[in-house]
């Protein structure tokens, strides 16, 4: 048998290369303007599209979706056609794929400062792009089987294995956190409400980090770390182990992002136990990694790649010890809703995806270039300030989440709260907020002096767009009759690896999920919450247009310093009518879940306009289009439509009389205010949005009220 | 007050247990498949992203 001629398309890692460091740059700057609004509200530049609430999910749509997404498509298309020892299966597929993504990618960029959102975090885009998404997911699936199927080399490499993991589990989640109703072109309801959709969500959430920016990131680091220390991985069977030990658990611990909310108590205890388990993948993983290493470390002295390939390691460890202990409910109602958990995150974006990410660009692209990489001391230079970035911006954040939980729950010897005032808590972080911003621009730097480092490398070579290789062509399979191995027959076989690997996350998502969405007895209803007024409606959809939710939430947990703070804790049934659930996820300003009759239509008119005007201090940006910009009631009664075919009991008939009813509620509202010196017109954004913070929690309270006559 | 917490266990217990027992199953089939993998294979599929290189030797078997 004659060896086979071939070529390795160069082309559309580099393509995806470009697109990674573009991407990052522009994610990250999005994220340092986002980190300064935090402490100087005028950086929100007086506009709408520019505001903290619309360009965070950009921020961070940007850096996952575009950056870290990116670089593993960059990361696959490179490694995919050498493990397999053939070329990409169709390369109008990878251009379609290439192109097709970058496309969503403005599409997120345009849509997210308009407002067009769904609220669900890192799944805001509207249900046009999620189908786009799940077309060019597919497109990315066939190129990456076909390229499977017509491989030349018979075992598949345990990179592969995560790829494959990898594009499975996403497609799962991505479809089943979409499953929306449109009401419009731009507009749709989530299919699940409340505490359904919470937990739908959080499964998401969470295994969008796991299956997003663990497991593409676990198979290049099985691929390239061996490459870059040229010497095999510690263990294989460790490799085998982790890999099947990670999917599995991963799945069940979307729950611990939902401690003390309304979740189900043995939702919450499953979510927890398996988000502890999950350490001995996630470090057997790393161990593996760094031990990959040994008998090397002389070189990581030297090599700047393998340096940011250790401290990229070391972050994941770190990260996914903190992980596991965050998820323990003592800790939890501690660090949830603050600070802390921002600085999680950023441990293992910056650390583990950003770092991985550079090193396999400093590796790759003089390879690919056939030259040597213009500046080792420019990389040098990265890597200490993109090192010092990382510290400069976690220790200031986690200090800001470790001071402002304290704050908020000191009582005094006389059992009142020590700081009754939200704002004074924010007021403390601030120093905290600017250092961290210092530290973003310092990571940043680094992230810019790698474009450029890049680019010279770029220029002094030239591109071998087509690699020439060879190799043997695969051989039938003939029948081993002594095959003793299940798993090593698995490695030849990428479909039944894929199916099993599909069973394998949807065991834990059936037993995490359907018991919820299907048991009616897990969300008890309250009598008294009733549905929304159209007026009302308005008001939350442009709540959600606004993100609000990136700041405040809107659930009280059971701990006497939210009750005292707050009001009654929440119940699962105060939310049946939310679609989508509006929880939040962090807390910078208060929980407005009990905002409802709290404070005048006058002050909230004030505090929309100009928030300083009645809080001194206060870090919240000014929204005076709200006054301006008119209700756009056209779509009120698809919206009633919509809601009542999710199950919302509005009447049949009642989108017809809703806009009269919307009318007269506003009229009302504007009246008050006219009665309080404040001139508006009853048809202007703000008096919905006014109506909507006025219902928050207020049936509740007509419950007690009953209950009590 | 930590009541919704409590009632939601009842009944539910045989989730936790259930689940418990389909990761321990599903840890030890893994670890016996580890076992019987034999040291050859595993080391060829070890060497995987070392040969990816541009050519290759001929005369090599792609036969594990």
């Amino acid at each position: 048998m004659q060896p086979e001629k071939f070529y390795y398309d160069n082309k559309i890692v580099r393509n995806f290369a470009i697109a990674t460091i573009v991407w990052g740059i522009v994610g990250m700057l999005v994220g340092l303007l986002i980190a300064v609004q935090l402490y100087h509200p005028a950086a929100n530049m007086g506009t709408q599209y520019t505001t903290f609430g619309r360009i965070r999910p950009l921020h961070t749509n940007a850096v996952i979706f575009a950056f870290v997404g990116n670089a593993i498509f960059m990361g696959v298309y490179y490694s995919l056609q050498r493990l397999l020892k053939t070329r990409m299966f169709s390369d109008v597929l990878s251009n379609i794929h290439f192109w097709g993504w970058q496309l969503i990618i403005v599409a997120a960029a345009i849509t997210l400062p308009l407002g067009l959102t769904t609220s669900h975090e890192y799944a805001e885009l509207e249900w046009p792009i999620d189908i786009a998404i799940t077309l060019i997911w597919v497109v990315f699936g066939i190129n990456m089987f076909g390229t499977i199927i017509k491989r030349r080399e018979r075992h598949l490499y345990v990179a592969i294995w995560f790829y494959i993991a990898t594009f499975v589990t996403i497609a799962v989640l991505h479809i089943c956190n979409s499953i929306e109703l449109p009401v419009s072109m731009w507009k749709s309801y989530m299919v699940y409400a409340g505490v359904q959709d919470a937990l739908v969500q959080w499964w998401y959430g969470h295994n969008a980090v796991a299956f997003f920016l663990t497991t593409p990131y676990l198979g290049m680091m099985y691929y390239f770390l061996p490459k870059m220390a040229n010497r095999p991985v510690y263990s294989y069977k460790l490799s085998i182990l982790h890999f099947w030990a990670l999917i599995f658990i991963y799945i069940w611990a979307g729950p611990h992002h939902l401690l003390y909310t309304t979740l189900p108590g043995w939702a919450q205890s499953l979510g927890v136990a398996f988000s502890v388990m999950l350490i001995a993948p996630s470090w057997g993983g790393m161990i593996n990694g760094l031990l990959t290493l040994r008998g090397a470390w002389d070189k990581v002295r030297d090599d700047v790649v393998l340096k940011f390939m250790v401290v990229g390691l070391t972050a994941y460890g770190m990260a996914t010890f903190e992980g596991p202990m965050l998820s323990l409910k003592q800790v939890n109602g501690f660090a949830h809703f603050t600070d802390w958990i921002i600085a999680h995150v950023h441990v293992g974006a910056m650390g583990w995806n950003g770092f991985l990410t550079f090193a396999i660009l400093y590796w790759l692209i003089p390879r690919i270039y056939k030259t040597e990489l213009f500046s080792k001391k420019l990389a040098s230079f990265h890597f200490w300030i993109g090192t010092l970035g990382i510290l400069f911006y976690v220790i200031p954040i986690y200090w800001a989440g470790f001071t402002q939980s304290f704050m908020l729950k000191e009582f005094t010897p006389e059992g009142i709260l020590k700081y009754p005032n939200f704002l004074e808590t924010t007021l403390r972080v601030i120093p905290m907020y600017i250092m961290r911003s210092v530290g973003g621009t310092l990571y940043l730097t680094g992230v810019i002096t790698m474009a450029y480092n890049l680019f010279r490398t770029m220029k002094q070579g030239s591109l071998a767009a087509n690699e020439a290789a060879q190799a043997m062509p695969l051989e039938p399979v003939v029948k081993e009759a002594h095959e003793h191995s299940w798993h090593r027959v698995l490695e030849r076989r990428p479909i039944q690896f894929m199916v099993l690997a599909l069973v394998v996350i949807l065991i834990g998502s059936f037993v995490e999920l359907m018991p919820t969405l299907t048991i009616k007895s897990n969300i008890p209803t309250i009598a008294s919450v009733k549905p929304y007024t159209p007026l009302e409606l308005q008001g939350r959809d442009l709540y959600i247009r606004e993100g609000c939710l990136a700041c405040h939430s809107q659930t009280v947990r059971p701990f006497r310093s939210e009750t005292e703070r707050y009001g009654e804790y929440s119940k699962a049934g105060e939310f049946v009518y939310d679609h989508p659930f509006l929880w939040g996820s962090e807390r910078k300003g208060p929980d407005l879940a009990r905002e409802g009759g709290m404070k005048s239509n006058q002050w909230h008119y004030y505090h929309l306009m100009d928030p300083r005007s009645v809080s001194q201090g206060s870090i919240m940006p000014n929204y005076d289009w709200l006054t301006s910009q008119t209700l756009d009631t056209s779509l009120t009664a698809a919206k009633i439509n919509a809601m009542r075919k999710l199950g919302v009991p509005y009447p049949v008939g009642y989108e017809k009389r809703a806009n009269a009813d919307l009318d007269k509620q506003a009229k009302g509202i504007a009246d008050d205010l006219a009665q309080n010196n404040v001139k508006v017109k009853s048809n202007k954004e703000i008096v919905a949005i006014i109506a909507y913070l006025q219902r928050l929690g207020v049936d509740i309270k007509a419950n007690k009220t009953a209950n009590n006559n | 007050m930590f009541e919704q917490f409590t009632k939601g266990l009842s009944g539910s217990q045989v989730y936790l247990i259930s689940s418990m027992i389909v990761f321990v199953v599903f840890f030890v089939v893994v670890t016996v498949v580890l076992i019987r993998l034999k040291k050859q294979h595993i080391n060829h599929m070890g060497q995987l992203p070392l040969e990816d290189s541009t050519l290759l030797n001929p005369s090599k078997s792609l036969q594990s």
